[in-house]
Order: structure tokens, then sequence, then C-alpha cells
């Protein structure tokens, strides 16, 4: 196994305080090869790549369903368009952006030096890339109609050749174990790199998030996998498990919805589970309080990967049998995710009312401090992200208790999976970038950018989102490639379309200003410890060396930085701001 | 891990104290020195049971698909069709054999005792080919092809996902074998052949699981 190269061979030598040690995985010549920031960092630009095409895709499909009986694109061409618009948003951009800056920050939050296994990290970014490019080369080999789900129809052997779904079911496997991969290795670093003294009840939430995630993703990808290679099967092989019936020799191809989202469905909320974390470290900094109750928000993002599971059946049209058994499941599931906002909010509230660390200690009655940690672009990220998570909530308990089931076969279901996953998954995603991507890459985003991204994101999703709810309840058939005037769906079309339209100018700026300021250079140089932060992350240089820390603060409880920031005697009065280097003070005192 | 010890009030205090009230003063010092440059011990071993876990999901979503099927058809396994006992009975008990072998590798690697090992990953291995024998003979007595029947092709996906994780367990073994003669493996290092018989093992309960399916459930009722 790949995995057994890497063992201990013996304990590394203490590291000397002063000089940075020699990387201590790879020879000089390659150094970065291996290293998780700089891997971390390709994922995440790749999927940022990939959302870019997913968001054209969606634009076009947009343009097609702007105005009643529009002739854009043709109804096949429509499919093709909604079918890889899912398929990138889903599989090539939110589960390797995740993939990326998990892999980027959790070592860094937990004081790691590097992943348990670096060679394998730097394989799954290869075996990433090579299912990507599948994906993409399959509607160019032939025509991929199926929905990203591909259950409309299920591309099984009759009727539907060529070449295109083998690709995208070869591609999508191959994303799939990436992912698999990456996340094991995660798994694995938290649980055996962590620094002395963090303990597991200790680590950011964040990082427990992206834990919680893996060990989701680890268990619901592979019957993915199993379901993508039996279909494979069926189509290359000329076997029949997905088609014809029972009794005829043949297999169910009602089986094909079942195993898919028994796979997929946990995989959608492992997709959110890492947003949860990063808004609740987030909120947590800049209210300049640890979160009211750490107990019950890291049970609460536990229990979101716990119940998961539970809820599949509900996405399942033609499931009879037990499903007021899915609905409870779907529903149980949201309570976690209520009891979470319920956390953040009293955090919120304290860091309104009370002292506040960022600050080190002074009351929050300074208006202008109020405003500063409060107006901090990450921050408004986070605040943004509430609302649209609220939306999708209230979306998925409608689509839960929907008894005709017609909520998941129209725009309710688009709706629901674009508030819950897609859009607040996202603007999760925009936010850690805001608040890790200056400890990585070493600027800072555009302030005044930032509050234009976030009014175009958060205001086009929830416009977007809002639309999309409107066609669900007048019932317009969700893949839908035109509508006639009379259908009276003309007007909730257009705010979906002005919606789309919003967010990708919001996505276009976001973009620039990342390439500017980190590639260009353009940001303000963020410092070790631009927010005032609490965790590991903030105790070395933005961006971090090879080998992550020359030296780690001693750690007490889950919050290292705010310890040595406010627990010193006679530094409180004279408290680091915000913009101060930890890292250079701490140790000469 | 927890090398320091911790005041009773750190864990549980729900807000940052106001400056001059604080009840924690925690003595900074001096910085221990970076970040474990390497993993702990069984590292590997975690990261094989995890990938053990995953691999299992994809074992499960066919056995469920098998299991699906086979609810919904008439006769199971269809007409005509006679698997048999007496090859899933010698491949099991040559496989539980192998999972022995192995462990006596380990066993042996842990009291520092290379000839053993050597001697008991040479037997593992040999119980390995055994079994790709016999699953061979398998296939050519099955009597029916890769897509006559769903049966048939669950047959050769369940057994044929088998003899994949063998052929890989083994070439794995390979390795572990000519690094025990190589003399890598001492009382306190061995983790590789730690996790390498984890990877051993999940095999053989993958040979478990689908034989359970193909010959112990394959009747109705």
């Amino acid at each position: 196994m790949a995995m057994t190269d890497t063992e201990v061979e013996e304990a590394a030598p203490p590291a000397p305080v002063d000089a940075p040690p020699a990387s201590p995985v790879l020879p000089e010549a390659w150094p970065r090869g291996t290293d998780h920031k700089f891997i971390g960092s390709l994922f995440v630009i790749l999927s940022l790549l990939f959302l870019v095409a997913g968001v054209v895709l969606s634009l076009v499909m947009r343009a097609q369903l702007t105005t009643a009986d529009a002739s854009v694109v043709g109804e096949r061409t429509y499919r093709q368009l909604f079918t890889m618009h899912g398929t990138m948003s889903v599989f090539l951009f939110l589960l390797p952006v995740w993939l990326g800056l998990g892999s980027a920050v959790v070592p860094l939050q937990i004081g790691a030096s590097r992943m348990a296994f670096p060679r394998l990290h730097a394989m799954a970014l290869w075996v990433f890339l090579a299912g990507g490019a599948m994906v993409v080369g399959a509607p160019m080999a032939s025509d991929v109609f199926h929905g990203w789900a591909l259950g409309d129809p299920i591309p099984e052997k009759l009727g539907l050749p060529g070449r295109g779904p083998d690709l995208l079911l070869l591609g999508l496997s191959l994303v799939c174990l990436a992912a698999v991969l990456v996340m094991i290795n995660l798994v694995v670093t938290i649980v055996q790199l962590r620094a002395p003294g963090l303990t597991l009840r200790r680590i950011p939430m964040f990082s427990w998030s992206m834990l919680v995630s893996g060990a989701v993703l680890i268990l619901a990808l592979p019957v993915l996998m199993g379901a993508f290679g039996m279909l494979f099967v069926d189509r290359h092989y000329g076997a029949s498990l997905f088609s014809g019936f029972t009794g005829s020799r043949g297999g169910n191809p009602l089986l094909w919805p079942r195993l898919f989202w028994f796979g997929a469905y946990p995989m959608l909320w492992a997709l959110l589970i890492p947003a949860l974390g990063a808004v609740s470290d987030i909120l947590a900094t800049f209210a300049g309080r640890r979160l009211a109750s750490r107990e019950r928000a890291m049970a609460a993002i536990g229990a979101v990967g716990v119940l998961s599971f539970a809820g599949w059946g509900s996405e399942v049209t033609n499931l009879v049998s037990a499903r007021a058994l899915f609905v409870v499941g779907a529903l149980v599931v949201l309570v976690p995710v209520a009891s979470l906002i319920l956390n953040w909010l009293l955090t919120l509230r304290a860091g309104l009312r009370g002292p506040n660390a960022v600050d080190a200690g002074k009351e929050s009655t300074d208006r202008d401090a109020l405003r500063r940690r409060f107006g901090a672009t990450p921050m408004l990220w986070a605040l943004g992200f509430l609302p649209v998570l609220a939306l999708g909530l209230a979306g998925s308990v409608v689509s839960a208790l929907d008894a005709t089931r017609s909520a998941h076969t129209n725009y309710w279901q688009v709706a629901q999976q674009h508030g819950l996953f897609f859009g607040a998954a996202t603007i999760g995603a925009v936010a850690a970038l805001s608040f890790w991507g200056p400890k990585l890459w070493g600027y800072r985003l555009s302030d005044a950018l930032g509050k234009l991204e976030l009014l175009a994101l958060v205001g086009g999703t929830l416009l977007t989102v809002l639309g999309m709810f409107v066609l669900g309840i007048q019932d317009f058939a969700r893949h839908s490639a035109t509508f006639s005037s009379s259908d009276n769906v003309g007007p909730a079309n257009l705010v979906v379309s002005v919606g789309a339209a919003i967010v990708g100018l919001g996505l276009l700026v976001l973009l620039l200003d990342l390439v500017a300021s980190q590639v260009g250079g353009r940001g303000a140089r963020a410092g070790a410890d631009p927010w005032g932060g609490q965790s590991l992350e903030w105790a070395t240089t933005s961006p971090p060396p090879l080998h992550n820390f020359d030296a780690l603060p001693e750690i007490r409880s889950d919050t290292p930085l705010l310890d040595l920031r406010i627990g010193r005697p006679g530094t409180a009065a004279a408290a680091p701001g915000p913009d101060t280097d930890l890292v250079n003070e701490s140790p000469a005192s | 891990m927890a090398m320091v010890a911790v005041p009773a009030t750190a864990d549980n205090l729900p807000v940052v104290p106001a400056a001059g009230v604080a009840p924690v003063v925690l003595p900074t010092g001096a910085p221990v020195p970076g970040p474990p440059g390497r993993p702990r011990r069984g590292t590997g071993t975690i990261g094989t049971l995890l990938f053990c876990a995953a691999d299992f999901m994809v074992l499960a979503a066919i056995v469920a698909t098998y299991l699906s099927i086979k609810s919904g058809s008439a006769a199971w396994p269809p007409k005509g069709v006679h698997v048999g006992t007496y090859i899933p009975t010698i491949v099991s008990i040559t496989v539980a054999m192998s999972g022995f072998a192995m462990q006596w590798a380990v066993f042996a690697a842990r009291r520092n005792d290379g000839r053993n090992a050597a001697v008991a990953l040479g037997l593992t291995i040999f119980l390995g080919v055994a079994v790709l024998n016999l699953e061979w003979l398998a296939f050519v007595r099955a009597g029916f092809g890769f897509k006559a029947h769903t049966y048939a092709t669950l047959f050769y996906l369940l057994i044929g996902y088998h003899v994949f994780h063998l052929l890989v367990a083994m070439a794995v073994v390979l390795v572990m074998a000519l690094r025990t003669l190589a003399g890598h493996f001492t009382t306190d290092r061995h983790d590789p052949l730690r996790a390498a018989a984890v990877f051993w093992q999940y095999t053989n309960l993958v040979w478990f699981v689908s034989a359970t399916a193909l010959f112990i459930l394959s009747r109705h009722g």
C-alpha cells in the first residue's frame, strides 16, 4: 500500500527554535511538490476554474429561459448544459474547493508541519486532474444529457449509445477516488499529527468540520464509485443490472436512483459541513469571543454528519416503502444545523455587548472598534452566509414534508439544492477564502471590492433561489428547456436570470480581486495575524514557511492565541492590535 | 497527547474575561520546539484502516444491488444454475488459513524473529496463489457467461472484486517479505507490516462477504 511508505523511521530531532529546520519530507531539489499548502492551493485554483465553467453554462441556460419560447439553444443542448452544470458544480467545484481549503488550512490549524501522507496527497491531485479532464471531455465524445444524478433517463445500455456517458462515469469515479484519498489523508493527519496539548476536543471548528466531512465522504463517495462502476459494466460489457426488470433475467432500473442518492445525499451535506465549521471560526474570531458553547457546536456538526445518512430516500421519487422514515430523516438533520445557528447568534450577541478578545479585553463600547470587527470582509461573508442558509433550510423543510413528491420534480428541488448546498456552501467557501486566503498567500483581498462581491454573490443568490422557489410553487418542471408565454412563469424566470447574471458578475469581480491581490501583489500585506485570530494558524507567518511553524506557543485551551493575547499579565492594557505580529512578539517575553 | 496540565476552568470558559479580572493566567514561557515533523507510530495502519472502510462501501454497494435484485426475482439463482458448495468451502478454508499465516508474520516480527516472519509471509503468498487458482476454477466451472443473467454478472463482479484485492494484497505482502529479508522490521519498527496485515485481513473479509451473498443468501426463503 502506498500508505505504508511514509512510516515512522525515527523520531525527528527537535528543531532548533531560532533556525528553520530543513524540510522534514523532501530533498531540497523539489521542495514544494508535496507541500500541503501548495497542493491545497492547486485544488482551490482548479475548483475555481471549474466554478467559472459551471456558472458560464448556467448563464447560457438562463439566457434560454429568460424569455418565453426562446431558442438560444435546442432541447438537446439544454439537457447537456444542465447535466454538465450540475456535474461540474458538485464534483469539480464544491468537492475540490473543500479538499483544497481543508488540506491547506487544517494542518496549520492543528500545528502540524505536513500531511500524514504527503505523496498520497500529491497523487490525489493528479487523479483529480485526470478525472476532471475526463468529465470535461465527456460531452465532446458524445451527448451527455442525463442530469447530474444520471437518472433522467438512466444511461443504461438500451438506446443510449456513445462514449460520453462512459467517459463521464470513469471521470467521476476518479474524482471520487481523489476525494476519498485526500479525506483519508486529512483524517489521519488530524488524528495523528496534532501539536502537543491540542487534544481532539480543542481543535478549531473548521478542522473539526473537515474531520466530520471527511468521515462522511469516506463512507459516501465509495457508494457512488460502486454505482458508477456497475453502470459502466452495464454499458460497456453488456450486463443488465440497471436495465430490464427482474423476472425477465434483467436487473432493476429503480435501483439506480437509490444507489446514487444513498451516496450523493450525505455527500451534499458533507460539502455543506465545512462551510458550517468555517463560519463558526470566522464568527467567533470577529465577535472576539469563543463560541457560546463550543461543545454543543462540535456535537451539532458531528450530528449533521451522522444524520446526513438518514434522509437519502427523500430524494428518490419512486420509493414507496419506508417513506415516512426518510421524511423524518430529512427533517432531523436540520435540527443540529438550527442549534448551530442559535450558537452563532449567541456568540454574535456576546461579541456586540461584552468584552472582546480582538481588542484584548476592552468592552465593546468603542463604535469604531465594533465597526472594524463586524465590518471586516470575512465577517461580512460569514454574516451573508446566514440568510442563504436559512432560505435553504426553509426549502428543505417543505420538500421533506411534501407528500405529492412534486417538490422533487419541479423547480422547488432546484431551489432547495441551490440554496442549501450550492448557494450556502459556495458562500461559505468564499468566506473561508477571504479569511484564510491571506494566511495561505500573504495578501489581503480588497475590502472595497469585497463588499461589492458580497452584495453581488449573496444578493444574486437570494434573488435566484427565491425566483426558483416561486417557480416551484408554480410547478414549473425542473428540466424544462423552454416555456410558453401562457404558462405564467415568465416573471419568476426573469428574476432567476437576473439573479444568475448578478452572481456571474460578482464571481468575475471576486476572481479578478483574487488574482490582483494574490498574484499581482496589490493587496495589503497580511502579517501573521490579520484578524486577531484564535487558533494556531495565526501563530506563523503569512504565507507560512515550508515547515509551517518555527515554534509553537504552549497550548492549554482550544484558543491558544487568545490565551497568548489576553492571558499574560500586563499586556492587556497595551494589547496587540489586530495587525500586530504575534509570533515575533510572544517568544521574547 | 495531553502533556500540559489544564486548569479546570480553561476548557469551559464561556467568554473571554475582561482585562484585569482574568481568572486564568496562562504562562507562555518558552515556546515548545516546532511541531512533530513525522507522524506518530501507527499512522500507516490507521490510514489503511480508513482506506478499507472506504473500500468496503464499494463492496456494500455491489452487495446491496445483489440483494435488491434477488428480492425481486422469481427464481434465484436462475433456473439451471448450480454453483455448488465445494469450491467456496475450500476457498473459505484457504482464506482463513492465509489470515492465520499473515498474523503469524506480524507476531514473529514483533518478537524480532525475521526468519519466521519471512516464512509466514511466504506461506501467506502461497495460500493466496491457491485461492486465486480455486477462484479461476470457479470461473471455468460456472457454466455461464458474464452477461447471461444478473446473477452471473454479480457472481463475476463479486468474485472478481476479491481477485483484484487479492492481487494487490499479494503484491504488498511480497514487498513486505522482501523487506523482512532485508531486515527492515524489528520489535519496535514494523508498522508497514501491520498495515499490510490489516489490508490482507480486509481482503479476506471481502471474500467472506461476497461468498455469504453468492452462496449462502442465494436461495429464497
